[in-house]
């Protein structure tokens, strides 16, 4: 076709324009070629990428329950943390999360730095140590740290929390003490007084004349200002230490990040009707609550010792069972809230849930089953309680 | 009915009010005998933060428990807590076969106080349901309680966190406390 707008050229020219589409084709190819090469190489990145997405989510979810651990427990918790390669067994590095992470209990903290193993004393003098006391005047250094943890009651642990204080702030402030025992003894005499003049057991409470003679001689054998101690008795009579707050009980913290979430039916225990629930996994725990908004939920099954099973129901064709196979005819152990508030023991001998689709039950299934957790005692404490039970109806 | 009249004739009457101190090594288990006291009553106290410090309402004596101790530097600071003081709970680990004389010692120093002078002595011999436990005689004698002149004291084996003992022990106190 194209030969014919060209017949005024030369059988030379007419050769050139063959070899040079040639040339093209054969160019086109190769384009052809390296774009596929390039979508396989775009394919392999893309799949190391999103393993190790895979693997920061999954270490995401680790480092949380590890925090959620430490809430109840936080030597356990720790110690999970440092198992999982998600915290360094050293002072500092742990002296580090307790200060700074986000979510933690502080009463918790408290505990922890409380104790008095060696690697704990270690960890609480480079815990006071992230703390900035310079030019702070003694109760006001102590207001800063007494926030960053719940000071407990033991009297032993409270001695050892001043010591490492006053060592701190006489390092920050290098010429308000004489030395750092009469700084450590003046800050044990202040939280007796704030124990003293605001614990409500205490009747008998401090007055100025008795603190300042409690505190005297303290200064290497001298006295202390009586100025200086009657402000920090008045700073402590007019305002109390603050109980820190605490933003590791609140509990969206234990429904962030759930493995799923989702709105199912469920079918009632006694009175056989559905209802619409928002359903959250998290923590080998099946949670569901009225709204999405709601902040504690309506009812808790943990799945302890329970299967799950596809399960056709009339009308209700998308349906799945959580059930006890080994004591049928017994309740699941699970807990509810009923509409006057009164929290209250489950009332089913199984649950009945029904999904939207196929596909969602089964995505429901496959995650329950990945959360059921399997306590060996469990079946055996039921075992021996149905033979107690024989034995008993036999009598 | 008893019930009743015990009421209608003990209400005229305040309560007595007897200040206790609590002291024993770390670990004794002195938070849990204080926790263990408190159970089953309505808690309404605000929180607040330094040492623990709980009533104790029994047999209609009103009994201040103070969690004191720490390192000889700051005893004198509690010695002005010390001052009415009439009854001294010492507890001690009886499992803690290393650290005894340590014990000892501070009971011991405990006692000589001036402001002690006065007070009878409760030692809690904690933590009988562990195995290594040291029986009530042989901790008599380690912690030197026959040497003792001049004072009341008395030893119950508890177990704290199971709550065994801790009423006995407080029954000897009111016994004493109201002699008095």
């Amino acid at each position: 076709m194209t030969e014919s707008y060209h017949t005024d050229l030369t059988a030379e020219e007419q050769m050139e324009i063959e070899r040079l589409k040639m040339h093209k084709q054969i160019l086109l190819e190769d384009i052809e070629k390296l774009k596929n090469q390039i979508e396989n190489v775009m394919a392999d990145i893309q799949d190391f990428k999103s393993a190790e997405d895979n693997k920061m989510l999954e270490r995401e979810k680790r480092f949380c329950s590890g925090k959620k651990k430490f809430n109840m427990d936080p030597k356990k918790g720790i110690k999970y943390l440092v198992d999982n390669e998600l915290l360094d067994w050293k002072p500092e590095r742990v002296a580090e999360f307790l200060y700074k992470e986000e979510g933690l209990n502080k009463t918790a903290i408290g505990d922890f730095l409380g104790e008095r193993e060696d690697m704990h004393l270690q960890i609480l003098k480079a815990f006071v140590e992230l703390h900035e006391f310079s030019d702070l005047n003694l109760v006001q250094a102590l207001r800063q740290f007494l926030w960053s943890f719940r000071l407990p009651g033991e009297a032993q642990k409270i001695d050892r929390m001043m010591e490492a204080f006053a060592t701190r702030y006489c390092n920050c402030n290098a010429n308000v003490f004489q030395s750092t025992d009469t700084c450590y003894i003046l800050s044990f005499a202040i939280i007796m007084l704030n124990t003293s003049l605001h614990n409500p057991n205490v009747k008998d409470k401090t007055s100025l004349e008795r603190f300042i003679s409690m505190n005297r001689g303290i200064n290497n054998g001298q006295d202390l200002p009586n100025e200086l101690l009657t402000n920090l008795y008045n700073s402590i009579r007019n305002e109390p230490f603050k109980i820190p707050e605490d933003d590791g009980n609140d509990l969206t913290h234990t429904f962030f990040n759930p493995e799923r979430e989702g709105w199912l039916l469920k079918l009632g225990g006694r009175v056989k009707t559905w209802k619409r629930r928002w359903f959250i996994l998290t923590d080998n725990c099946l949670y569901y609550f009225e709204y999405t908004t709601d902040k504690e939920p309506r009812g808790i099954i943990p799945l302890e010792n329970l299967c799950v099973r596809e399960v056709m129901f009339p009308r209700k064709p998308y349906c799945l069972e959580l059930y006890n196979p080994n004591s049928q005819g017994q309740k699941i152990k699970a807990c509810k809230t009923e509409t006057d508030g009164r929290v209250v023991e489950g009332k089913h001998q199984s649950y009945t849930i029904c999904a939207a689709s196929a596909e969602e039950r089964d995505e429901w299934i496959e995650s329950i089953r990945a959360s059921i957790t399997k306590d060996p005692f469990y079946d055996l404490v039921s075992t021996r309680k149905k033979k107690v039970i024989n034995t008993v109806t036999e009598n | 009915m008893g019930n009743y009249f015990t009421m209608i004739f003990s209400r005229p009457f305040p309560k007595k009010q007897i200040k206790l101190l609590m002291v024993g090594l770390d670990a004794a288990g002195k938070t849990t005998v204080l926790f263990k006291l408190k159970l089953g009553e309505v808690v309404t106290t605000i929180p607040t933060i330094g040492f623990n410090v709980e009533t104790v309402e029994y047999k209609n004596i009103s009994f201040a428990v103070w969690d004191v101790g720490g390192q000889s530097k700051i005893r004198g600071l509690w010695k002005y807590y010390y001052q009415y003081t009439e009854g001294l709970i010492f507890v001690v680990d009886s499992s803690d076969h290393d650290r005894i004389e340590t014990a000892a010692e501070e009971l011991n120093a405990m006692l000589a106080e001036d402001e002690m002078r006065d007070a009878v002595l409760l030692v809690l011999a904690n933590k009988q349901d562990l195995p290594k436990a040291m029986p009530v005689h042989e901790l008599t004698d380690r912690l030197g309680l026959h040497a003792l002149r001049g004072r009341q004291w008395f030893v119950q084996a508890t177990c704290a966190v199971q709550g065994s003992g801790l009423y006995e022990g407080l029954d000897w106190l009111s016994d004493q406390l109201s002699r008095r």
